[in-house]
């Protein structure tokens, strides 16, 4: 399996391929770090790391920022207070759904409505 | 089908292509003034918070509910932007009122190429107001439904529908493989987040807003580069978004609106930049006749008797920074100020 900094390095190198502009030092520049930073996270140098420099990073690299942040160990903050609101609820739904098929899952996500307009 | 995450529309097509997939928040901001003069655009300030209608069906009117869809808080005279994120081409059709921002023309479903009532991703990366002449847009300006103020107002003559209107069709994936993955076309990535800023709000009215035209912005909107029928039409996603003034905001959803954005003066004694977009060689669309011939919110105030926007001194001199041709985003500065 792929570790974080791994998967960092070839989701950027993938899109350097076609887009000059993924280099490690621009990318870090337009997340406003240290390219010596991004390229110790990829090499697996440092942890990985806060919570909002992994979503950055996921936008940046047009990756699910939830995944990422799982790839980094880390339940998303948002997540962990719908969870606390209700403990008990959520805490039933999730074991209940740990066993479900991607396609039942995915029953469930809700879409924006559309009406009559 | 389109999801709502963190305040982003999320229109994703699997149906097509994996990679169909853009996002869209619409952008709080800067009022320009509404002066004659035409401004460089200002900056994001965040994204609106963006809530399902259906969450809250029991305390909003019944055509709301009808439409379906999502809603907004804004502040009379408050300014949007229209963000789009995604690789995939889309070509992306705006209204306002169901009348589009770029022709000036009622609802109508489909593409239409001549004139061209839509705008194509990742070329284009925003929209910030009304495609009134090649070159320059009013900038999107929220007042009350019902004032006489909205773009839908001053076309129809009805205060019916207000909000702003969105469909998204996807580039066809065998288009998209010959053009955009053997080619390897330059993507847009903009990484939008900014703290909001406290300011005292300004007075409340009606409960639905509208959008009516503010002041003169650079903003090219991008003539479609593709052959027409490169788009799927028979895939697409459209979403209502309703506008709901902040005090309504408050009472129906439980949760405090965002604080109202610096005033473009307090944004310029501030120091702080604006921004210019540099597109290459693309072709803009001349803008609508339609749109161009409608009053603004400062006449159609002056015509009241009425004054709708409390701070409208120009602002001399901005300082204007270059953006776009390596794939550059429009940049928001992180923090408070």
């Amino acid at each position: 399996m792929q570790t974080f900094g791994q998967f960092i390095r070839a989701r950027r190198e993938s899109l350097r391929k076609t887009d000059p502009t993924y280099s490690v030092r621009q990318v870090a520049k337009r997340m406003g770090i240290q390219p010596s930073y991004l390229s110790k996270v990829e090499r697996g140098e440092v942890s990985p790391p806060s919570e909002e420099t992994t979503r950055k990073l996921a936008h940046e690299l047009g990756v699910d920022s939830d995944m990422l942040l799982a790839m980094a160990g880390k339940v998303s903050s948002d997540l962990q207070d719908v969870i606390r609101k209700r403990p008990v609820l959520f805490g039933e739904l999730i074991r209940e759904l740990k066993e479900m098929p991607d396609h039942a899952v995915l029953r469930l996500v809700r879409e924006v409505r559309d009406g009559e307009w | 089908m389109i999801e709502l995450k963190h305040d982003e529309l999320s229109f994703s097509f699997p149906e097509v292509h994996p990679d169909a997939k853009l996002s869209l928040n619409l952008q709080r901001t800067l009022r320009i003034p509404d002066d004659g003069n035409d401004y460089p655009l200002p900056p994001g300030l965040g994204a609106f918070p963006l809530r399902h209608v259906d969450d809250f069906a029991s305390r909003l009117p019944e055509l709301w509910k009808k439409h379906g869809g999502v809603m907004l808080p804004m502040y009379q005279s408050e300014a949007l932007w229209v963000n789009l994120n995604g690789r995939y081409p889309f070509a992306v059709k705006v209204a306002t009122g169901k009348i589009n921002a770029l022709t000036g023309e009622s609802w109508a479903d489909g593409l239409h190429r001549d004139p061209q009532d839509y705008m194509v991703t990742p070329d284009q990366p925003w929209l910030d107001g009304y495609c009134v002449e090649k070159g320059t847009i009013r900038q999107f300006v929220a007042m009350p439904l019902g004032g006489g103020y909205t773009v839908e107002e001053q076309i129809t003559g009805e205060a019916e529908h207000g909000g702003l209107q969105i469909v998204v069709y996807p580039m066809k994936a065998q288009a998209y493989r010959e053009l955009y993955v053997r080619e390897g076309e330059t993507v847009f990535s903009v990484a939008l987040d900014m703290d909001s800023m406290a300011l005292s709000a300004p007075a409340q009215s009606a409960p639905d807003m509208g959008l009516a035209p503010g002041g003169r912005m650079k903003q090219e909107i991008f003539d479609d580069p593709h052959d027409f029928d490169v788009w799927d039409t028979r895939a697409s996603a459209r979403c209502f978004v309703h506008i709901t003034n902040s005090l309504a905001w408050r009472a129906v959803t439980g949760e405090e609106p965002p604080t109202t954005p610096l005033t473009s003066r307090e944004y310029q004694e501030a120091g702080l930049p604006w921004f210019d977009y540099y597109g290459g060689d693309r072709e803009a669309l001349e803008g609508a006749k339609k749109l161009a011939d409608l009053k603004t919110v400062k006449e159609t105030g002056e015509e009241k008797g009425e004054q709708p926007l409390p701070e409208n001194e120009p602002v001399e001199d901005p300082v204007v920074i270059t953006l776009g041709g390596e794939g550059e985003g429009r940049p928001v500065r992180e923090g408070r100020f």
